[in-house]
């Protein structure tokens, strides 16, 4: 059974390359736009050298709440692809096999449909955010090496300012947190996606949007008004209870107020503390939201495994 | 014998359409079956209902199995090559190799290479880049190295030229078959295949016409070649079919004995195809 869970998500991550790619590709224009950056910054010589002289003698705490802050910042960028990447390999996972007709030798193999579409879920769900983790982690040092080398050839102590900020255990926990938790807040609209890929006979990505952008107007024009999609699409998506933080803007700002705050539990500059992991787990909504996307893939595995389609 | 494949009443319909109807057949082990039929006469939905793609009224039990309901067990022991082409376009030759050898028991990977080597199919290509002769050949291979019980084909060698055909046949008897095996085949080409059958099956409208060992054709059906008074008379015993040939009648005739016929003309043994159209002839008549 896992063998083959594992064989099958192989095959996902052979048919759609853009798993591994698209980081890999976000990971480039990251970098460059380091470099590129460093170049153009190095013009404004006198600026730069006060600069690093601020930060020389800047407290721990403010470097480490703008270091981490930075690498936020990139780490969203790479959510941001993932969920895109996530979205669109939903939508095509069950509906390729069809449109080209390999589902046919597909199931002439002794595999199961719900094994197969569980393995696709999994892939979405599980395998594109991992993938993404650990492009996240490799981006990060290439950023920090790129920048030690930029901060050295200026003058600056690169292992003080840059590695002695950096606190990559802890940021990369976080993201490791965030990267498998929050994928299980996104899965009802994965569910959707990937029932409506087995369901539609063409245009999955409208087929499956379309009922997301309708149902919220529709529900306006009734007679009480109600807004129960709104709610449940747009309002319950962009509010995971999983940060503390409002929001990703202005990381090191919040994070820094609160360790000057004094309160219990703000020792020391930390992402991971900010994640109210407990809480997530425990939220009703979360576990909504996962019957919500069990419900959709049931109705996958059912019409894979019982439609008759012409062959 | 066992049988392979037991149908007792099986039928399934499409809206106000019967695709099969009332049908019963056995297929025993160690044969070779053709299933023949004119397009739209029920062949594929058969088929499908053998390998438990679609639902069926009626008994239908393929190797001890419920096809519909049991087609996990059922996919290890049996493989079809469907009649369109179904091998993924975007995978290698060798990722789908591995692939099927993690998940068929029954397959293996030595002799898939072993018959590979064999053709200009190379392990790394993608199967886009693949001929549609070179996409058949590979997919041959695939099934032919699974350890199956039943190997179900349906229009294997449409679109492929003869000599791709001739070598696909070739193969089939040559590597694959044995006592242990059997096939069920449809196809158009039925002259090509006619000497590899054991069995044969005539399918017109969802209803089998004829369900006969191939030795037993040359006892039951018979073709006179005859000509003026001696067709006329030969005709008043009531041919299946008839037309004409060389100015000759072709009457084509069942259950008569050929001593019996032997004074009016040339006695043949019909062949599957003229067998065929007379007999789907004689059902629409």
């Amino acid at each position: 059974m896992i063998a083959h869970q594992l064989t099958l998500i192989r095959r996902e991550i052979w048919e759609h390359p853009a798993i591994w790619v698209s980081p890999l590709v976000i990971a480039l224009i990251v970098s460059m736009l380091t470099l590129t950056g460093q170049v153009s910054v190095s013009a404004f010589g006198e600026a730069v050298d006060l600069a690093i002289v601020g930060a020389q003698n800047a407290d721990e705490v403010h470097r480490a709440a703008i270091m981490t802050g930075a690498l936020t910042a990139i780490a969203s960028i790479f959510a941001f692809g993932a969920w895109i990447v996530m979205i669109f390999y939903s939508l095509d996972a069950l509906y390729a096999e069809r449109k080209d007709k390999s589902i046919l030798f597909w199931r002439s193999l002794p595999i199961t449909d719900a094994e197969t579409v569980v393995s696709k879920l999994l892939t979405a769900l599980f395998v594109i955010p991992v993938v993404t983790v650990v492009v996240v982690m490799a981006t990060h040092l290439l950023v920090l090496v790129l920048t030690s080398i930029w901060v050295k050839f200026q003058g600056g102590q690169a292992l003080h300012l840059i590695w002695g900020s950096a606190r990559l255990g802890d940021i990369w926990a976080a993201c490791v947190a965030c990267a498998l938790l929050l994928p299980l807040w996104m899965s009802p609209l994965i569910g959707w996606f990937l029932f409506v890929s087995t369901l539609t006979k063409r245009a999955p990505f409208l087929t499956a949007v379309l009922p997301i952008l309708l149902l919220p107007m529709l529900e306006k024009m009734l007679p009480m008004r109600s807004s129960f999609f709104i709610d449940a699409i747009y309002v319950r998506t962009f509010q995971p209870p999983l940060f503390d933080l409002s929001g990703f803007e202005r990381v090191e700002q919040q994070i820094e107020e609160q360790f000057y705050s004094g309160l219990p539990g703000t020792e020391g500059v930390s992402l991971l503390k900010h994640l109210d992991v407990a809480g997530y787990i425990a939220s009703p909504s979360l576990w909504l939201g996962m019957v919500v996307c069990g419900i959709f893939v049931v109705g996958a595995i059912y019409v894979r495994r019982y439609r008759d389609e012409s062959y | 014998m066992t049988s392979l494949v037991s149908a007792h009443h099986v039928s399934k319909q499409f809206g106000s359409i019967r695709a099969v109807d009332d049908v019963s057949f056995e297929i025993e082990k160690g044969k070779i079956v053709g299933l023949i039929g004119p397009n739209g006469a029920g062949k594929t939905t058969l088929l499908k209902a053998v390998l438990g793609l679609t639902d069926c009224d009626g008994e239908l039990s393929v190797l001890g199995l419920d096809p519909f309901r049991q087609r996990k067990e059922l996919m290890q022991n049996i493989c079809f090559i469907a009649d369109v082409a179904v091998l993924p376009r975007w995978i290698r030759v060798n990722q789908l190799l591995d692939f099927v050898g993690q998940t068929h028991p029954n397959f293996s990977r030595a002799r898939a290479d072993k018959l590979l080597a064999e053709t200009k199919v190379r392990s790394r290509a993608k199967v886009r880049e693949l001929s549609k002769g070179m996409v058949t050949q590979l997919h041959l291979a695939i099934i032919m190295s699974i350890d199956a019980k039943l190997l179900v084909l349906d229009e294997p060698t449409l679109g492929l030229d003869i000599i791709f055909r001739k070598e696909f046949y070739a193969n089939l008897l040559n590597d694959y078959f044995d006592e242990e095996r059997t096939i069920l085949i449809t196809t158009h080409q039925v002259e090509e295949i006619e000497r590899l059958l054991t069995d044969v099956m005539f399918i017109n409208d969802g209803r089998i016409l004829l369900d006969a060992t191939m030795d037993s054709l040359s006892d039951g059906y018979v073709q006179l070649l005859a000509s003026g008074d001696k067709a006329a008379a030969a005709r008043k015993l009531g041919p299946i079919a008839e037309n004409e040939l060389f100015g000759k009648s072709v009457l084509l005739f069942e259950g008569r004995g050929r001593d019996e016929l032997a004074p009016y003309g040339e006695l043949h043994t019909p062949s599957v195809a003229d067998l065929f159209v007379a007999k789907v002839k004689g059902a629409r008549a």
